[in-house]
């Protein structure tokens, strides 16, 4: 990853993919900040190998139902609802 | 992305699926809450499968066993180990901007599928088939109602962390023929294993690769043996939004027709998703944003990998459609299609089989597959929704294989009423009077006809023998319709002979 410089076009990729709007100096200020972040990552390169725990495997619970939230808990945080739902933009 | 267009020559359909079936658990695959349809959104949502920060998924063991049977079913590998991942897309139907799935360790590989065509044995390969969460359900509000024009978006998480199974077929189909007949396969031994339900909105989706390529690409006799490059070369179409195997019929056909002008006029056929739009009948370019590495697939590090191989030993799985519609045929002697009809769900068949033992095959096949299917299908009703009168139905062919009523009534009155009117075939033999009439009886309206139609007897004697029609038509009134009119026909010379 780290021999790929950022550019502002990959910036702008991952944005779109997110659905985030950027102008230009944003895509800017972004592209230092990704370059920064990859870096960090390479520090753990120089982390030793550990020996991991005993992998788990398998964990699963029977299907059996439990209580759901309530509607009106569950729709608390949304910024907008109608009729139960929760309410967002066209999604074109 | 290059233009295809081809010259002359004779052209193949090839098609591959992607066919996704809910499982039939009683709770979604991450969380406990309910899978059951409800008219009130978001009545079945949790912290999980909301997505809210910090809940944690822990998976369903219904699940898993329900596609290890599935694995068993279509003869595939389920590797040693196999995991979860993330496929990351924004979309508002997943509350997380993730979907967990199955990517590069799927629980089954590499299994088969084998169809009828046409009276033809075809074995259909089975790439993959892998577990993974339904997202939520959208409704587009305003506008035209289109989702381009909607002036806005109503979520339902109730059906968000449904358990679904991709089922990953190779391009092996050559007409949407064929693939109606796989996916009306493939739902019978789903619905066999008991881990699907065909009746339940929105429990199949299909998405379709066609692309049409020249006939002498084709390598060898093997019609499912296409050169890769060939495929490679063509463009192909996925056509999404496909729910039902008659829409998967109507949709690829009209998709084959589609390319195959664009190609036969000179015209380029443009690698691209297409939509399929059932109430127009047609399919319509998608704008598709992302391609498969803007999926940006990591390792769900919430769910540790599953090791469940030996599960394929441990479950047990029914007798599947296709084995038992030919031991059907040895068994019970019966046509292939009376042992279609008998194996078409799991229910019909195992009523079958048990009226069959304990009366006689051939008449166990008319009552199950004529006479009580006949009237079920024409009420537009399935075998489940009368489950708990089977037995009643079972007393029915009884009392017409000890001869109690005549075959006729049972069918034509008993049969009728049984499924109109609730009432029992007992209840409705008493209120009609259908049990066939005493042997006393019937000899006694045979000497009273005789006596009260002197005329009809004197033409008899002197020779009218269709006389004798009339005389049983009276016998047959004084039973109410339940003497057997060979019978009559028999006491009446015998008693006019003497
Ligand atoms: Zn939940």
């Amino acid at each position: 990853m780290s021999d790929d410089a950022v550019n502002p076009e990959a910036v702008r990729h991952v944005a779109e993919l997110a659905r985030v709007d950027l102008d230009d100096e944003e895509v800017e200020a972004f592209t230092g900040q990704f370059a920064d972040i990859l870096e960090y990552f390479e520090t753990l390169d120089e982390v030793p190998e550990v020996e991991r725990e005993a992998a788990l495997t398998n964990v699963m619970r029977p299907d059996e139902e439990r209580d759901s939230l309530d509607r009106e808990e569950a729709l608390r945080n949304a910024p907008e609802t109608e009729d139960g739902f929760f309410k967002g933009p066209n999604v074109s | 992305m290059t233009a295809q267009t081809v010259q002359q020559g004779d052209l193949v359909t090839v098609i591959g699926l992607e066919v996704h079936v809910q499982l039939e658990t009683d709770t979604k695959i991450f969380c406990g809450c309910s899978t059951d349809q409800t008219d009130e959104p978001n009545e079945n949502v949790c912290p999980v499968c909301l997505g809210l920060p910090g809940a944690l998924p822990v998976l369903n063991e219904g699940a898993v066993e329900a596609a290890v049977k599935i694995g068993k079913a279509i003869d595939a590998d389920i590797p040693e180990e196999t995991r979860f991942h993330r496929k990351n897309y924004y979309y508002p139907d997943l509350p997380k901007n993730f979907q967990i799935t199955q990517y590069d360790e799927p629980i089954c590989a590499d299994g088969d599928l084998e169809i009828s065509v046409e009276g033809e044995r075809r074995t259909v390969t089975i790439e993959r088939a892998h577990l993974e969460e339904d997202p939520g359900s959208l409704q587009h509000v305003g506008g035209g109602g289109g989702i381009d024009s909607a002036d806005y978006t109503l979520v339902n998480y109730n059906r968000a962390g449904t358990p679904l199974m991709e089922v990953v077929t190779a391009p092996d189909f050559r007409s949407p023929g064929e693939v109606r007949a796989f996916l009306a396969e493939l739902e019978e031994v789903l619905e066999y294993l008991g881990v699907f339900d065909a009746e339940r909105d929105g429990s199949l989706r299909i998405d379709a690769n066609l692309s049409i390529i020249p006939e002498d690409e084709i390598e060898s006799d093997d019609v499912t043996e296409i050169g890769e490059e060939a495929l490679a070369a063509a463009n192909r179409t996925e056509v999404k939004n496909i729910s039902s195997h008659k829409g998967a019929e109507k949709a690829l056909a009209y998709e084959e027709t589609r390319q195959k002008n664009a190609i036969q006029r000179g015209r380029a056929v443009e690698q691209e998703t297409r939509h399929w739009d059932e109430s127009r009948g047609i399919t319509v370019s998608m704008r598709s944003k992302e391609e498969e590495k803007d999926y940006r697939y990591f390792e769900e590090a919430d769910l540790p990998p599953l090791r469940v191989s030996h599960w394929k030993d441990e479950i047990s799985i029914p007798e599947l459609p296709s084995a038992r519609r030919e031991r059907f045929q040895d068994e019970y002697t019966l046509s292939e299609e009376a042992a279609s009809k008998l194996t078409s769900t799991k229910q019909v068949a195992d009523f079958y089989e048990d009226v069959a033992q304990e009366f006689d095959p051939d008449l166990a096949a008319t009552w199950v597959a004529d006479n009580l299917l006949g009237e079920l299908n024409y009420r537009d009703m399935e075998i489940t929704g009368i489950e708990s009168r089977l037995d009643e139905v079972t007393r029915l062919v009884e009392l017409v294989a000890t001869d109690e009523i005549t075959a006729k009534n049972a069918r034509e009155t008993v049969l009728r009423s049984m499924l109109d009117d609730g009432r029992t075939p007992d209840e409705v033999v008493a209120e009609e009077g259908l049990g066939k009439t005493g042997e006393d009886e019937v000899q006694q309206a045979v000497v009273e006809a005789i006596d009260e139609n002197p005329d009809a007897v004197a033409d008899y004697e002197s020779g009218d023998d269709g006389a004798i029609n009339f005389l049983v038509g009276q016998v047959m009134q004084k039973t109410g319709g339940s003497a057997d009119p060979g019978d009559v026909n028999q006491l009446l010379r015998a008693e006019l002979n003497d």
